[in-house]
């Protein structure tokens, strides 16, 4: 593979990555070919030492998620870090399909309840006062901004809840990686195996 | 599924991938270096691919360990150097000790079997 041939592939694997980022990362790589040239080795071979631009762009990319994650805790990204890390293949999506989409729709399904609860709340507080609710339009006041307050309350453990989530995730993710080993490995014949 | 990843060769694998961190940090110890530097020692060093060394970094910058700057070069671009951050150096120290208390635990049980045998044997009774 030549220089031109393994920067192109690893910048169509960083798409999807802030620019700055990607032209970075692409510098990083020129810079290996330049001072690898420097040291009188081939482009292929150079290339050859490197491993695989694809790999390596989704590692890069999952580990650019993560630290965005870190910098900002919102929803777009977590969703961009687990993305992140699916696509690194640490995760078996196929075996945790099930578990993560039944985690993340009974944590979807409580975020819409909260926020109907807190809805609810304020109906109870604006409407209550004049539909003669039982106890008065006191009563009726406290109890919409009660129901509003638990609403919140619930709405931030859920929160709390959700963020835990994707930290053990990015964890288990990065315990697992696999990446590293194609690359750590000459590509070779696989070992026999079966014998102890 | 798995089916690469033998039950013989994965062990050397996960041992690799654990201490890159660990011999990058000594490497940076010892005086400020530019990736492709890192890459060739640790390449010739412990066999590792030279292009897992970019992603690492980065993990090491993510997790405060490593600080990046440029340095003028006569000919060409600016060359990014590394430099170890407090963090990074605490680390080293903390790892360097679990790896000296690690690798001389195995090497007492690889060093002498009979030995060790015998006095777990002569223990229990």
């Amino acid at each position: 593979m030549t220089r031109v041939e393994f920067i192109a592939r690893l910048r169509s694997g960083l798409v999807g990555m802030p620019a700055a980022t990607a032209a970075e990362i692409v510098a990083d790589y020129e810079a290996h070919f330049a001072d690898g040239a420097a040291a009188g080795r081939s482009e292929a071979e150079v290339a050859e030492a490197l491993g695989q631009p694809d790999r390596l762009a989704r590692e890069l990319k999952a580990e650019a998620g993560i630290q965005r994650w870190r910098q900002e805790q919102n929803p777009s990204a977590a969703t961009g870090a687990i993305l992140a890390v699916l696509g690194l293949g640490a995760i078996d999506i196929l075996f945790l399909l099930p578990f993560f989409l039944g985690v993340l729709g009974t944590l979807f399904g409580l975020f819409i309840a909260v926020i109907a609860v807190f809805i609810a709340g304020g109906f109870v507080m604006v409407v209550g006062p004049f539909a003669q609710a039982p106890g008065g339009a006191l009563a009726a006041i406290l109890a919409g901004l009660g129901i509003m307050a638990g609403s919140v309350s619930v709405g931030a453990i859920l929160s709390v809840f959700t963020v835990w989530l994707v930290n053990a995730t990015v964890w288990f993710a990065r315990l697992h990686y696999r990446l590293l080993k194609p690359a750590l490995e000459p590509q070779s014949a696989p070992p026999a195996s079966g014998e102890v | 599924m798995n089916a690469e990843t033998g039950p013989t060769g994965s062990i050397d694998v996960q041992l690799k991938k654990g201490v890159l961190g660990l011999c990058v940090l000594a490497l940076l110890s010892r005086g400020d270096s530019y990736a492709y530097e890192i890459a060739s020692r640790l390449s010739e060093a412990i066999g590792m691919g030279e292009g897992t060394i970019y992603p690492l970094m980065r993990r090491m910058q993510t997790d405060g360990l490593v600080e990046t700057y440029l340095v003028e070069s006569p000919a060409g671009p600016s060359r990014k150097y590394y430099r170890l951050t407090q963090a990074g150096q605490d680390a080293l120290i903390i790892q360097r000790a679990d790896w000296r208390d690690f690798s001389d635990a195995v090497n007492a049980i690889l060093a002498e079997p009979q030995a060790a045998a015998a006095t777990s044997t002569e223990d229990s009774q």
